[in-house]
């Protein structure tokens, strides 16, 4: 253990070294990721990675999707024991495990806690995603181990809705009741770690749960870092300051890393789609011809070129490769400046025109925005960044302030939640009920409506790849390519699972990671 | 700038005049030849933003992805950064942004600075208490803080960083200018002025102006270098003029990302600043020496 490295353990059991004179030797995994500050600490507020990573390791919902694993069709037992459908889809019934606990003495897991939680998440006052829960007519406990969750109409995957992940993910409702605002920064669940404090900007910090139900973790305490320069991170990664760092999502790092002793780099799922969506309210992107000349101007080669063929791949569909539910067979609109200017020209802008976009500071979007950029450029589009701290991104792209947005997501893998958060009339953002639509398309919301309460597999398929065909050829958006997930980690690190896909976007810690000195 | 014959003859302390001035410029460069070596940087740095684009051998902002990264050859004197872009092109016309915002704040600094010194200075009472008790309430923000303040409320974009770079020194041109104002108020030929009945305005402007300027551009020539690191310190914090206009801070920022793989993305442009820093130290230190009345004769 490196004095950096004992200072932070003795930052993070200070209450514990003043009790005992000897300080245990703990086994702290320090990890970084690349943002400068936490979102929101709270599961049903926050849908930033950086945030994922760490309500991954603190909470649990009814069901999780096996570590190392985002495949909807293996979600297994989490705080639910066993659950029971009616056979019409609408009547789901789930018997929760006996005795697990809260973090810091808030109690035993109830169904309570379950259906505050899940009303919760279908709350759009509080909750980030709670178009999710539309289709929930009610939820109640049966007795104090059984809830019932009654839908209005069938959805793509309700066990997903349930899972470990965004909404899914269950609160002590005693702790919310109790700290109201305040408990996002002491948020309680019951995962295998603990919140312990938040230092704005800089860190938050968690302890091994000693009563987690899978077992206590290896791992005594995680620190989780706040560093957003790349080169900063890395450094400090190389010098043995971190376990576990995000990398950088370029095929040269990835080699580069991989020479180093000892270190191991994990390149995984979920491919994160980079799109370009394209505000079709605000001129000139109205006229449909510009939005497919922009497309044509749009070369996917090269953007996987500037990447690296390792960690990306191209996309066609504005539903990412992979999830239940996407089609490769959309209308195309192959590189092609010639015809680019040659749509301009018809649109009425033979010379091309000037255009605002708010990009964030952050490399991952930053520098493909940067390639946009140039090869708009090349067909007369002069786009002018303005480039913001991460967060005002956010904000300001959820304020209708750009007209392009290039943003980057992994959703649900099931190809609902990207249609609807993307494209639906009812996400449209700066709206009551926005998520992410940014394009404020709503060519599509017959299909997606009725895809989603649709029974039959095949004629749901059917319904969502016609979706993705008419959100194509009116050119809501452009779908670039997919970046996967890249981090770096010390050999000490294993994660006591193989790590193909992560549903929190990043490396899983669960009780089974294991940190050797 | 020519004084009137009535100005200039009371005045026994300090030379002012232009030939007077120029003499002295000379005779203290011949003696510190470093200056000379700061005069010949500086204006071949600026000749150098003037014909970027005649001596530029590729578009500073045109990406050819699949030569990303490349070290410096003999196509890419200065290597390419990581999106294929020519580094030797865009340190000249980032040449350009440093040199217009350098200068073009210290201008604006200097102008507002200057007006606001001289007439605290002329004037005294309570404009004087006014006028300098803001400034000292402006001078106690670090240059740095305060450009970003500026900045972060106006939007990154170079008439803002010129004008957030200008209202950091306005404050010290407003001192520098007061301070001598008030000597040369109290002297008889301004006397003579008043009694001739010359507005204040025409006093300040054609009397008093003549016999501050050489302290002030001397202190001018140095802060443009402090007003160029300035706008390289709020590029590589993000806060700069946006891409894909090169400017030598954005490029030492872009150039950070990739410092273990690329170094020269970072030094090249940042071995431009320092010459140009340093260019301008040496000419200002020279200036000084040129008007300091203790270095004379």
């Amino acid at each position: 253990m490196t004095s950096a490295r004992l200072g932070t353990a003795a930052l993070l059991g200070a209450a514990m070294l003043l009790a005992s004179p000897v300080a245990p030797a703990e086994t702290v995994l320090t990890v970084a990721s690349g943002s400068q500050d936490a979102g929101q600490l709270d599961p049903h507020v926050s849908t930033k990675s950086q945030d994922k990573i760490v309500f991954a390791m603190m909470f649990n919902g009814l069901v999780r999707f096996p570590p190392g694993s985002m495949n909807p069709g293996e979600l297994e037992p989490d705080l639910a024991e066993s659950w029971t459908s009616s056979p019409d889809g609408l009547v789901w019934t789930f018997k929760l495990r006996e005795g697990v606990q809260f973090h810091g003495g808030y109690g035993e897991v109830t169904a309570e806690d379950v259906v505050f939680s899940l009303t919760r998440a279908g709350n759009p006052e509080v909750s980030a995603v709670s178009s999710d829960y539309d289709s929930f007519e009610s939820v109640e406990a049966l007795d104090s181990d059984t809830v019932r969750i009654t839908l209005s109409k069938p959805v793509p995957s309700l066990l997903g809705l349930v899972a470990n992940y965004h909404g899914g993910n269950v609160v002590s409702k005693q702790a919310v009741e109790e700290m109201g605002e305040g408990f996002r920064l002491n948020p309680i669940g019951t995962g295998p770690f603990a919140f312990v404090g938040y230092e704005s900007g800089q860190s938050v910090q968690l302890a091994a749960n000693d009563a987690y139900f899978r077992g206590r973790p290896a791992i005594d305490a995680v620190n989780f870092l706040y560093v957003p320069s790349n080169a900063a991170r890395e450094l400090a990664f190389l010098n043995g300051e971190l376990d576990l760092a995000l990398g950088v999502r370029q095929e040269r790092w990835v080699n580069r890393m991989r020479n180093e002793p000892g270190v191991i780099v994990d390149v995984f799922g979920p491919g994160e789609l980079r799109t370009l969506h394209m505000n079709r309210m605000v001129e000139p992107l109205n006229d449909i011809r510009v939005r497919r000349a922009i497309a044509h101007a749009l070369s996917r080669e090269e953007l996987v070129a500037f990447v690296g063929a390792s960690v990306t791949q191209p996309s066609l569909s504005p539903v990412p490769n992979g999830y239940l539910g996407h089609t490769a067979e959309v209308p195309l609109y192959p590189h092609d400046i010639d015809g680019a200017k040659a749509l301009l020209a018809e649109a009425g802008y033979p010379d091309g025109f000037g255009l605002r976009a708010i990009i964030t500071q952050r490399t991952s979007l930053l520098d493909p925005m940067q390639v946009v950029q140039e090869q708009l450029r090349r067909v007369g589009i002069a786009v002018e960044l303005d480039v913001v701290e991460h967060s005002t991104f956010h904000a300001q792209i959820r304020d209708d302030l750009s007209a392009l947005v290039l943003y980057g997501a992994a959703r649900f893998p099931v190809a609902d939640t990207y249609l609807t958060q993307f494209y639906h009339s009812r996400s449209i953002v700066n709206t009551p009920t926005a998520v992410t639509n940014f394009s404020h398309c709503s060519v599509a919301d017959a299909e997606i409506d009725a895809a989603r309460s649709e029974p039959d597999p095949e004629q749901q398929a059917a319904l969502w790849a016609t979706a993705q065909a008419k959100l194509m050829t009116e050119v809501c958006a452009v779908p670039l390519f997919e970046q996967l997930q890249v981090w770096a980690r010390r050999e000490a690190l294993d994660y006591g699972f193989d790590l193909k896909a992560a549903i929190s976007v990043s490396p899983l810690i669960t009780e089974q990671a294991t940190l050797t000195q | 700038m020519t004084a009137p014959t009535l100005d200039t003859a009371p005045d026994t302390g300090r030379g002012t005049g232009a030939p007077r001035f120029l003499a002295d410029l000379l005779r203290v460069f011949n003696a510190n030849k470093l200056s000379w070596l700061g005069l010949v940087l500086f204006v071949g740095l600026c000749l150098a933003a003037v014909f970027a684009p005649l001596l530029a051998t590729h578009d500073p902002i045109d990406q050819s992805i699949l030569y990303r990264l490349r070290p410096p050859s003999d196509s890419h004197w200065l290597g390419t950064d990581s999106y294929g872009r020519d580094v030797f092109s865009r340190i000249l016309y980032g040449a350009r942004i440093s040199l217009i915002i350098g200068l073009a704040s210290i201008a604006l600094g200097l102008v507002v600075g200057g007006a606001l010194g001289i007439l605290a200075g002329y004037r005294g009472g309570w404009v004087d208490q006014a006028i300098m008790r803001v400034m000292d309430v402006l001078l106690s923000f670090p240059t740095l803080i305060m450009g970003l303040l500026v900045v972060a409320m106006l939007g990154a974009s170079m008439l803002n960083l010129i004008i957030a770079i200008a209202f950091t020194v306005v404050p010290k041109f407003a001192r520098i200018a007061r301070a001598p104002t008030i000597a040369v108020r109290e002297r008889d030929y301004i006397e003579a002025c008043r009694a001739l009945g010359y507005s204040d305005l025409r006093i300040m402007v054609v009397h008093i102006l003549p016999n501050v300027l050489g302290e002030i551009l001397v202190l001018a020539s140095l802060w443009t270098a402090t007003a160029i690191r300035i706008e390289a310190s709020l590029s590589f914090i993000g806060l700069g003029v946006a891409p894909p206009t090169p400017t030598w801070g954005g490029m030492i920022r872009e150039g950070f990302e990739y410092i273990l793989d690329a170094p020269w993305l970072s030094i090249y442009p940042g071995l431009a600043v320092l010459l140009l820093v340093f260019s301008l130290n040496l000419l200002g230190d020279g200036l000084r020496d040129a008007i300091d009345p203790k270095l004379r004769e």
